[in-house]
């Protein structure tokens, strides 16, 4: 599976949050951990963590700028640092940057950057590392977070240890981009990746992309109090998910992702494993009709596709109840500026049928194309889907296609097909990277300046109600008129042995955002 | 008991009980199923009941529904592929066994590529120009197979090519397709018929690994080896939900192969052959 | 003899490059190429010009056709495009430890189903022929990987027997390797024992009803050695063939069981590769393959030719 979070938060950027901007001032120093539900109990030293995860291949490198997958941004995280971390209470930290001040307007931000941290090399961290690595993903690049950073307009250094960045246009939510999982510090004039060269915790010992990645902590002590408690991490890729389940079950491995929502309650039931489950936060599940292209050019069609779909009967029974009621936004309940007051969308066959029928596609044929390679469990759906068609009088095909290549020749060219969207970390990014007319990621061809207008609207909207009120206004035009039939959004599922500890979920990624390796320890 | 004015053992007895059962299954078992097939009547895996006498599958449909609508596709695109893959490479194989010299070096070093193609880009190649469809995928299956039955046919082909009788066809002047049709077919008939029975069964999965990639058989409609393929998980939790399409195909194979062997021994052998029957 | 081998020799350079050949054109066929599938979701049109043009793909494909093979003849496999490694240093350990699965399987199933074969050729119609027969079909009655997970559940779960993730590395002793590899290995058995058995009795029991075992009965010699002595060496010819296509499965076919125990083998490399589009590893995993296929089907026919004398005397 291809991890689209490449969290962009295009355009935008005139909105002034002020809650961000007191939380990150506040924020400053390493109080990182304080939050933690396992904070009572003080890490422990020592033994090797043995991770077995899917979400990486024998293409891997180390270049951050090519991460997309789940264990890439893992073994990330393990040799470096970035310059902000996303907290448990889903806030930006400092982390290289030890604080941060935007001048009014949010348009200059001025970052302290941490002294006396050592990279592996032995040199000192300096502004100049920072400047550096911010630089690789933009410009000419192929990053991955090129996007993220096309509002930086000028990266400057001010002292040794402090760096002045100029946005096009005020953003107040510049530090949570700097958490994304490219932007990793490295030293200054840095190009072999083959060689890490990091702030992190461990130093790589072998490097065998799609068979495993082998590090051992580093020397000293690390500069994150209570952190970097592993003498070192095994981290191997098992694509399976039955192979993965069972080495977990076995004690073969001490910490498995993306466990089967099918399987997952077996799993609970084994003694000496714990599953961490984060609810309603993980991808949004959905098909995606174009607006522009018959039969989907009628709102009466998209309607019925929305009425027709028996949600719950999916949730029951292909994702056994760990996934949350999708509401045809990507915006989730558990987001803030997430639309409360919207109905849940419920199975109505009588209403789809009427709706088929003024559309004038009464006992029609309709072809949805699928894939697991879109997520896993997309034929599934699909199937229940078609029966619960059935009763609206609509034949639904079910095209199940081939994983391969399915992001570049299906999606986005295929009028109804599978699509799934990551978490973001705020209800506008959600919004923007879908909806937006011009976005480039738009899936359903919806074109509505109103909603275009209301959101711009929303950012720059100061006070507190107006501007969620705004949000719920763009929520609610999808709701009516957008091509997207969100029917679930699933929970991120890990397993962890009962020994590991330090595993309290994360609201942004699953295995504690990726971090598993630098924030457990073993009791 | 004698079929056929053939003395059928028990043991073919029990594997033409079986063939014929599953026929009738994939002909008109769907009348008797107690769902629909694509019918969600109960919970994931739900166990075994008076009202689903095999259980669930993985998103509650009746097991015993799903293997009976299966039968049909399973052994139809099965036996589909397994003719036209022995069509072409018995035709082929034995071409290049009596003709020999170029014709053979050709066709064989064209096997010889086609079999060092990666399936799965085959396969994907064949899903890009000729999309997604039974007739493609028995296409697809019949000529991946066929070079592997081609590599056999030959082989037999040029055990036979080489006895004395076939000489003297050939001196004779008898041409190619009789001496195909009449001296070596009869000969290599025994490998190939058991040939047959193994390849036919590894077809069933062969289909479901294809339809898994998008050639073929689409959902809801079931097939054996796709239900193995959807329920595996379960095995993990020592569920029996995998087993049931495992073991429907376990007895085919095996009811399949009992006939075989049986055609096979039907062949009159002398006496002191025959170790016993 | 010698002559053969020298002209199989130059004919199997020649199926190699016509592999390479084809094996280029089909990924050009394939759409989608390594830049848009590396960046997958991600893909800007601006992105993908840049990467593009970093790997060199704006030069025409019959171009980079010829640069590769230029390389190859020059013992060069270049570098994979996605990751920047090169790739014979990432082939060559995942290519020994897929012969060394293969071989371990092989060792284990070639004989097992060569003698059940002729077991049961000896006995046909009994109780071991039944038997051997029966057992052996069940096992290809189930995917590969669920033939892996049973013997997980079993062998791992329950009896806590053979780890389940084969994970072999440079480190580790022979004795070690062959523990933990166990499972994979017992699979590929499984998978493919019934086929060589199958073809073994039922290539014997034909040559039964020839003439001169015939004659061999009335001379009153006893059935095991009339199909050992006379029916066996004259049914090898379609048995050598199964044997080798099935030993070429162990080989190029193995990328299931691979996956399900974890096992780092050439096939997860090659679909990896295959769904990133990286061109030179597919490849140069296309010619290892290729390779596998043009040895075991040339040692096919000269073991055949060795068995039948009268096949060396062919036009």
């Amino acid at each position: 599976m291809v991890d689209n979070d490449g969290n962009r938060n295009r355009a935008s950027n005139l909105f002034i949050d002020r809650r961000q901007l007191i939380s990150s001032a506040a924020a400053m120093g390493l109080s990182l951990g304080a939050r933690d539900a396992f904070a009572a109990e003080t890490p422990k030293k020592g033994g090797i963590l043995r991770l077995g995860m899917e979400g990486g291949s024998a293409s891997d490198s180390l270049d951050p700028r090519t991460y997309a997958d789940s264990i890439p941004i893992c073994y990330g995280w393990q040799f470096w640092n970035g310059l902000v971390e996303i907290g448990e209470d889903g806030d930006p930290h400092g982390e290289l940057a030890e604080s941060w001040e935007a001048k009014p307007g949010a348009k200059e931000w001025v970052f302290n950057i941490r002294k006396d941290i050592p990279f592996t090399s032995g040199k000192t961290l300096d502004a100049d590392d920072v400047i550096w690595s911010l630089n690789l993903h933009r410009g000419q690049t192929k990053s991955g977070a090129k996007d993220l950073m096309a509002g930086i307009s000028d990266i400057k250094k001010l002292a040794k240890n402090q760096i002045l960045i100029t946005l096009a246009s005020g953003d107040a939510g510049l530090p949570s981009i700097f958490a994304d999982y490219h932007i990793l510090i490295v030293p200054n004039n840095y190009t072999d990746f083959s060689k890490p060269d990091g702030t992190g915790a461990f130093e790589l010992v072998s490097f065998q992309p799609g068979v495993q990645i082998i590090s051992k902590r580093k020397k000293g002590t690390y500069w994150k109090p209570g952190r970097g408690n592993f003498d070192g991490v095994e981290l191997r890729y098992i694509p399976d998910v039955s192979a993965r389940v069972q080495a977990l079950l076995s004690n073969q491995i001490d910490a498995a992702n993306r466990l089967d929502p099918k399987t997952v309650k077996l799993v609970m039931r084994a003694p000496t494993v714990n599953v961490v489950r984060t609810k309603g936060t993980g991808n949004r599940f959905a098909w995606v009709a174009h607006c522009d292209t018959d039969p989907y050019k009628s709102n009466d069609m998209r309607l019925a596709l929305k009425y027709g779909i028996d949600r719950q009967k999916i949730i029951d029974n292909v994702f056994e109840g760990f996934a949350t009621l999708g509401n045809d936004t990507t915006v989730a309940p558990s987001q803030k500026y997430y639309a409360k007051d919207l109905p849940q969308r419920a199975y109505d066959p009588d209403k789809a049928k009427f709706h088929f029928k003024k559309a004038g596609m009464a006992n029609a044929n309709l072809d949805l194309q699928v894939s697991e390679g879109a997520f896993s469990n997309a034929t599934n759906c699909a199937v229940l889907n078609q029966e619960s068609m059935k009763n609206a009088g609509l034949t639904l095909n079910v095209k199940r296609v081939s994983g391969d290549g399915y992001w570049s020749n299906v999606w986005l060219k295929v009028p109804y097909c599978a699509v799934y969207w990551g978490g973001r970390p705020s209800a506008d990014n959600q919004l923007a990277q879908t909806f937006l007319s011009n976005a480039n990621w738009n899936d359903t061809n919806w074109h509505s300046p109103e909603f275009d207008k209301l959101l711009f609207q929303a950012r720059a909207e100061l006070d507190e109600a107006k501007r969620g009120e705004l949000y719920a206004e763009c929520q609610k035009l999808i709701w009516e008129t957008g091509g997207m039939v969100c029917f679930a959004i699933g929970d991120y599922l890990d397993g962890y042995s009962k020994k590991v500890k330090g595993t309290a979920p994360h609201p942004h990624y699953d295995m504690c955002d990726q971090r598993i390796a630098e924030k457990g320890w073993f009791a | 008991m004698n079929i056929l004015g053939h003395r059928a053992p028990p043991t073919a007895q029990i594997g033409l009980l079986i063939v014929v059962f599953f026929l009738l299954t994939a002909l008109i078992g769907p009348w008797f199923a107690p769902y629909g097939q694509s019918q969600s009547v109960g919970d994931t895996w739900a166990p075994v009941s008076a009202k689903m006498w095999l259980g669930a599958d993985q998103i509650g449909r009746d097991m015993l529904t799903r293997l009976i609508y299966g039968a049909r596709m399973t052994i139809g695109i099965a036996a589909a592929c397994t003719l036209l893959s022995f069509f072409i490479g018995i035709t082929l194989g034995f071409i290049a066994a009596v003709m020999g010299s170029w014709v053979d070096t050709l066709l064989s070093r064209l096997v010889d590529v086609i079999l060092s193609i990666p399936p799965l880009i085959l396969a994907l190649i064949v899903l890009g120009v000729f999309g997604s469809s039974i007739p493609v995928l028995i296409i697809t299956i019949g000529i991946i197979d066929s070079t592997k039955v081609f590599r056999l046919a030959r082989a037999l082909g040029m055990n036979i090519t080489v006895l004395d009788y076939v000489e003297v066809a050939r001196m004779r002047g008898e041409g190619l397709w009789w001496i195909i049709r009449s001296e070596i077919m009869p000969n290599a008939m025994a490998p190939l018929v058991s040939e047959f029975g193994l390849r036919f069964c590894f077809n069933f999965l062969f289909v479901a690994s294809l339809s898994f990639l998008g050639i073929g058989v689409q959902p809801p409609y079931a097939d054996w080896g796709g239900m193995v393929r959807e329920n595996a998980g379960a095995i993990n939790f020592g569920l029996f939900a995998p087993l049931y399409p495992a073991i429907a195909i376990a007895m085919l194979t095996v009811g399949v192969n009992l006939v075989v062997d049986w055609l096979l021994s039907i062949d009159a052998r002398p006496s002191g052959a025959q170790a016993e029957m | 003899m010698l002559r053969l081998i020298a002209t199989r020799f130059v004919l199997g350079v020649l199926t190699l490059l016509a592999v390479s050949v084809l094996i280029f054109i089909c990924t050009q066929i394939l759409p989608g190429d390594v830049a848009s599938a590396v960046l997958g979701q991600q893909a800007t049109p601006e992105a993908l010009k840049i990467f593009r043009a970093e790997l060199g793909l704006d030069q025409p494909a019959y171009l980079r056709y010829l640069h590769w093979l230029f390389g190859v003849l020059h013992g060069d496999f270049g570098k994979s495009m996605t990751n920047g490694r090169v790739i014979v240093d990432e082939l060559a350990p995942r290519f020994i430890n897929t012969l060394f699965l293969a071989g371990y399987a092989a060792i284990i199933a070639v004989p097992l189903s060569v003698g059940l074969g002729i077991l049961s050729a000896i006995n046909e119609g009994r109780l071991t022929d039944r038997l051997a027969n029966i057992v052996t079909l069940i096992g290809i009655s189930a995917p590969e990987f669920f033939v892996g997970y049973i013997l997980i559940f079993i062998f791992t779960a329950k009896l806590a027997w053979f780890p389940s993730l084969a994970t072999v590395d440079s480190t580790m002793s022979l004795g070690e390797h062959f523990y933990v590899a166990f499972l994979p290995a017992l699979t590929l058995v499984v998978v493919v024992t019934a086929h060589m058995l199958r073809m073994t009795r039922n290539s014997v029991l034909s040559i039964m009803s020839t003439p001169y075992v015939e004659m061999a009965f009335l001379k009153g010699l006893k059935r095991s050695r009339v199909v050992a002595w006379h029916a066996l060496p004259n049914a090898l010819g379609p048995i050598v063939s199964v044997v080798a296509l099935d030993l070429a499965y162990l080989v190029v076919g193995v990328v299931v069981v691979e996956n399900v125990f974890v096992y780092p083998g050439v096939g997860q490399y090659m679909v990896d590769a295959v769904s990133k589009r990286d061109v030179p590893v597919i490849q140069a995993c296309g010619l290892a393959f290729a390779g596998v296929f043009v040895i075991l089907n040339t040692l096919a026919d000269i073991l055949a030719m060795l068995a039948n004398p009268r096949l060396r005397r062919r036009r």
